[in-house]
C-alpha cells in the first residue's frame, strides 16, 4: 500500500487547473502580490534609511573608540603607537570632545559640540574625507539633472578647499601661511540652502553694521568665513578655568548624512583645540586636591609638567566589518597593556570607556530600529488581510467544489490528500503571488527615486525631499535575505489561510459532498 | 400485500436467487441512520444482500427507499450503525469494512471499487482523457505513477475508444453530450480495474436510447475483471438489464428478492 503521505500526481494536477481556469484564485494571487510588494518595498527602503543612518553614524566615529570624556588622559600617543603595532588595527588617532560656543558673521552665537581633529589621521580612520562637502565633482548628483552643483564647475578652488579641509587649516591671505581652521558641519551657520537635488549654495550672508543696523556680505564661507570660537577648559580634576577664545577661519564644511551632526557640530585642528583646552604639554599649577574654601590663602604654589591629554582616541580595523565585538575585545586588551604601562596616569581598564561606533550610536540606532519594526509591523497587519482573502476565495471554491470532494473520496482519495489539494493551491498561489509581488518590488525599488522624480515633477508631490531631508536619495536596495523572508511570509499566510478550507474539505462527508446541488 | 407478489410481475429479471459461489460482497443486517437536525431518519433498517463474483445485481426501489445509502455503504464511503447483533455487516472478500481504518477504506475504493453515478461527476476543469486517468492518479503515488504513466495513459485511451471516445480525449464535460459523459464516467470507473462495480441510477439523466447504450457499455464491462456490478434503480426496466434483482423497500431488502 503507498504511504498516504505520498505525493499524488492528482494533486499537482488539480492544483494546475484550478490555478489556470478560475479568476478568483488570480485575484488572491494579486491580493498577495501587492500585499508582499507592499511589505518588501517598505522594508527595504526604511531599512536603506536605517543601513544610511548607521553608516553616517559611523562616518565620523570609525570602529571602536576609547573615550575618558572632559579631562581626558595623557599618554596618548603611546596608545595610538601601541594601537597601530597590532595587525588587527589599522589606524588610531586622537580626538578631543568638548562642547563651545560660536560667534558666526551674522552676530548670531549657537553652541556645539567642537571636536578637536588631526586632519589626515582622522581620515584614515573615519570617512572623514568623504564627508567634506566641498570639493571638486566630475558627476552631478543623481537628482542634479540639470548639473547646477556648483562643485561642478571645474575650479582649481574646490581642490585647494579640498584639501584645507582635510588639514584643517587655510593659508593666511598675507602671509599664506597655513593657519589652523575649522570644518564645520554644513548646517551649522544656515548660510548654506540646500536644493531638491540635494547640493548645496552658498548663501549672502547677512551681517550686523556697526549701528546695529544688516547689511548683506558676499561671503563663502570656506574661503573668506570667520567665526569666533569660546571653550571652557578644565584642570585635570575636571574643575573650569577661564573661557579661551579664539577667531577660526572657516576651511570646509562637513556632510555626515545625520542631521543633528551636521546641524551641531564644529571639527577644529586638534593642536588647536587642545591648546585652547590646556590639554597640550605644558608646565602648570599642580592641583594639590579639592577646592577647600577654609584653606589658608597663602600656600607655596607648586609647577609641575602636565603631559599633553586627548579624551579620545578612535581605532579603525581591519577586521571590525566581521567582528566588531572581536575587535573591540582586542582593543581593550591593548588598552589594558596601555595602562598597566602608566598606573596611577591613566584611567583603569575598569573605568575607561571603551565602545564600537554601534554602541556610541545605540540610542539613534534603536530609535530607527524600532521606528522602521514598527512600520513593518503594521504593514504585515495589514497584509494580513491577504490570509482572510485567501480564506474567503478558499471557502467560496470549496463550497463550488464540493461535489468534486465527493468524487475524490469516492475513488480513494484520503482526508489528508484532499486538504493536501487546497493546502497545496493555497501555497501555489502564495507562490505565484509572492513572486509577482517580489518583482513588482524590486521593479519598484530599483526605480524609486524616478517613479519619486515623476511623482514630484508632475504631480507636485515630494515625499523624501532633499530639501529637507538629508538623504539625497532614496535608497533603492532589495537584501536577498529580506526578500526571502518576506516571499516565505507570502507563501506561509496563503497556507495559513488555506488551512481551515482545507480542513474543512478534508472532513466532509463524501456523501453529502456527493450529494450537494 | 406480499412483496413478493408485488414484484413478481417484474418483466425479465432473469434470476430471483443467487447464484451458487462465492459471496464477492456480503451484506447483512445492515442499518444507518441519518440525522436532520433534530429528527433521526431510519434509512437502512436490517438491509441484508449477497453479490456474488462476476454477478450484475440490480437494486431497485422507489426514490427514498435507501438504495444509494446501501450503494454509498458498499463502497465504504460511509459507516453503517452499531447496532446489536451483526458486528460486521459488509464484507468484501470476506473481509469486514467495519474493521478497515480510514485509510483502508480509501485504498479499498480506489483499488476494487468503481462508482459511476447518476448526474456522471465529471471534474469540469479536466479533459476527459485525465477524468479517466483521475482514478490511477488517486491510486499511485507519484512515482508510482510516473513510472507506469505511458501504460495507464495507454489503458485509459483504450477505454475510451472502447467506449466510442476516441475523439473525445481533449474536450472537457461540458463540450460532450450526457451520454457520452456517462460513458466516460464508466471509464473512469473501470481505470484501476476494480472487482466491483457500483452504479447509483446510472440512466437515470439520460433519454431511453442513450440509456441503452450506457446499459451496453455497463454490460460489456463484465467481460472484463469488473465483472461483479450492482446497480441500484427506480426503473424496473433498467433493473432487467441485470442477472438478479432485489427489491429495496423502507430500508430492508424485501424478502424473497435476496
Amino acid at each position: 500500500m503507498a504511504s498516504p503521505y505520498t505525493a499524488r500526481v492528482y494533486q499537482a494536477l488539480l492544483t494546475r487547473k484550478y490555478l489556470t481556469t478560475k479568476v478568483m484564485p488570480l485575484l488572491a494571487s494579486l491580493g498577495v502580490a501587492l500585499c508582499t510588494a507592499m511589505v518588501l518595498i517598505t522594508w527595504s527602503v526604511m531599512g536603506g534609511f536605517l543601513r544610511m543612518l548607521t553608516e553616517s553614524g559611523r562616518s565620523l566615529i570609525g570602529d571602536v573608540r576609547i573615550v575618558w570624556p572632559n579631562t581626558g588622559f595623557p599618554h596618548y600617543d603611546d596608545l595610538i603607537a601601541r594601537l597601530e603595532a597590532d595587525p588587527e588595527v589599522e589606524a588610531a588617532t586622537p580626538l578631543i570632545e568638548t562642547f563651545g560656543i560660536i560667534t558666526l558673521p551674522d552676530g548670531r552665537t549657537e553652541g556645539v559640540a567642537v571636536r578637536g581633529v588631526d586632519g589626515p589621521g582622522f581620515a584614515r580612520v573615519t570617512s572623514f574625507a568623504e564627508t567634506l562637502w566641498w570639493k571638486p565633482m566630475a558627476e552631478p548628483l543623481r537628482k542634479d539633472r540639470g548639473a547646477e552643483d556648483p562643485r561642478l564647475d571645474g575650479r582649481d578652488m574646490w581642490r585647494r578647499l579640498y584639501e584645507n579641509g582635510l588639514t584643517l587649516t587655510r593659508p593666511d591671505p598675507e602671509t599664506g601661511e597655513p593657519k589652523a581652521a575649522m570644518v564645520l558641519g554644513i548646517e551649522v551657520t544656515d548660510f548654506n540652502r540646500r536644493t531638491r537635488s540635494g547640493f548645496y549654495i552658498p548663501m549672502v550672508i547677512p551681517q550686523q553694521t556697526a549701528e546695529g543696523g544688516l547689511t548683506h556680505a558676499d561671503v563663502f564661507m570656506p574661503l573668506q568665513g570667520e567665526l569666533t570660537l569660546r571653550v571652557v577648559p578644565l584642570d585635570s580634576r575636571g574643575r573650569p578655568r577661564d573661557v579661551q577664545t579664539r577667531v577660526l577661519p572657516v576651511a570646509n564644511e562637513f556632510e555626515s548624512g545625520l542631521y543633528d551632526i551636521d546641524r551641531q557640530t564644529v571639527l577644529v585642528r586638534f593642536d588647536a583645540l587642545q591648546s585652547m583646552l590646556q590639554m597640550n604639554e605644558g608646565l602648570r599649577l599642580a592641583e594639590d586636591g579639592p577646592d577647600d574654601p577654609f584653606a589658608p590663602e597663602e600656600r607655596e604654589d607648586r609647577y609641575e609638567v602636565d603631559p599633553a591629554r586627548t579624551t579620545a582616541v578612535l581605532v579603525r580595523g581591519r577586521t571590525a566589518d566581521r567582528d566588531l565585538a572581536g575587535f573591540k575585545a582586542r582593543v581593550e586588551r591593548i588598552y589594558a597593556e596601555f595602562a598597566a604601562g602608566h598606573a596611577g596616569e591613566v584611567p583603569t581598564p575598569s573605568v575607561i570607556v571603551i565602545q564600537t561606533w554601534e554602541d556610541a550610536n545605540r540610542t539613534m540606532i534603536a530609535a530607527v530600529k524600532k521606528e522602521t519594526a514598527l512600520v513593518l509591523f503594521i504593514f504585515s497587519f495589514i497584509s494580513m488581510t491577504a490570509v482572510f482573502l485567501v480564506l474567503a476565495i478558499f471557502w467560496a471554491m470549496i463550497s463550488e467544489k464540493t461535489r468534486d470532494i465527493g468524487v475524490l473520496r469516492a475513488l480513494g482519495a484520503g482526508s489528508w490528500g484532499i486538504a493536501w489539494v487546497w493546502l497545496r493551491y493555497g501555497a501555489a498561489i502564495g507562490l505565484v503571488g509572492s513572486v509577482a509581488g517580489g518583482l513588482l518590488a524590486w521593479v519598484i525599488v530599483t526605480n524609486i527615486n524616478d517613479i519619486h522624480d515623476w511623482m514630484g515633477t508632475s504631480l507636485g508631490l515630494y515625499v523624501w525631499d532633499p530639501a529637507i531631508y538629508v538623504f539625497k536619495e532614496i535608497p533603492r536596495r532589495i537584501e536577498p535575505d529580506k526578500a526571502a523572508f518576506v516571499l516565505a511570509g507570502g507563501v506561509l499566510s496563503c497556507l495559513l489561510g488555506a488551512l481551515i478550507p482545507a480542513l474543512r474539505a478534508a472532513f466532509m462527508n463524501p456523501i453529502r459532498a456527493l450529494r450537494f446541488e | 400485500m406480499s412483496t413478493v407478489t408485488r414484484h413478481a410481475a417484474i418483466p425479465t429479471a432473469p434470476e430471483a436467487r443467487p447464484p451458487a459461489g462465492v459471496a464477492l460482497l456480503s451484506v447483512r443486517d445492515l442499518h444507518k441512520t441519518y440525522r436532520l437536525g433534530r429528527v433521526e431518519v431510519p434509512v437502512l433498517r436490517g438491509a441484508t444482500i449477497e453479490v456474488r463474483e462476476g454477478e450484475w445485481v440490480a437494486v431497485l426501489g422507489a426514490s427514498g427507499s435507501g438504495k444509494s445509502t446501501l450503494l454509498h455503504l458498499m463502497g465504504g464511503l460511509d459507516r453503517p450503525d452499531s447496532v446489536a447483533g451483526e458486528r460486521h455487516p459488509i464484507r468484501f472478500d470476506g473481509r469486514p469494512l467495519s474493521e478497515m481504518s480510514a485509510g483502508e477504506l480509501d485504498r479499498y475504493r480506489a483499488e476494487s471499487v468503481g462508482f459511476v453515478f447518476q448526474f456522471y461527476h465529471l471534474l469540469p476543469e479536466l479533459n476527459v482523457l485525465e477524468n479517466v486517468l483521475l482514478g490511477a492518479m488517486v491510486l499511485h503515488g507519484r512515482f508510482g505513477y510516473s513510472r507506469r504513466r505511458g501504460a495507464l495513459r495507454a489503458r485509459a485511451t483504450d477505454l475510451l475508444a472502447s467506449f466510442g471516445l476516441s475523439h473525445r480525449l481533449s474536450h472537457r464535460p461540458a463540450e460532450i453530450s450526457g451520454g457520452e459523459r456517462q460513458r466516460v464516467a464508466i471509464a473512469r470507473a473501470l481505470m484501476n480495474e476494480p472487482r466491483l462495480l457500483l452504479a447509483d441510477e446510472p440512466t437515470g439523466n439520460l433519454d431511453r436510447e442513450t440509456g441503452r447504450r450506457i446499459l451496453d457499455a455497463i454490460a460489456g464491462v463484465r467481460g472484463g475483471p469488473a465483472r461483479t456490478i450492482v446497480m441500484v434503480t427506480h426503473d424496473p426496466e433498467v433493473a432487467a438489464r441485470a442477472d438478479r434483482i432485489v427489491h429495496l423497500e423502507d430500508g430492508r431488502v424485501v424478502a424473497g428478492s435476496i
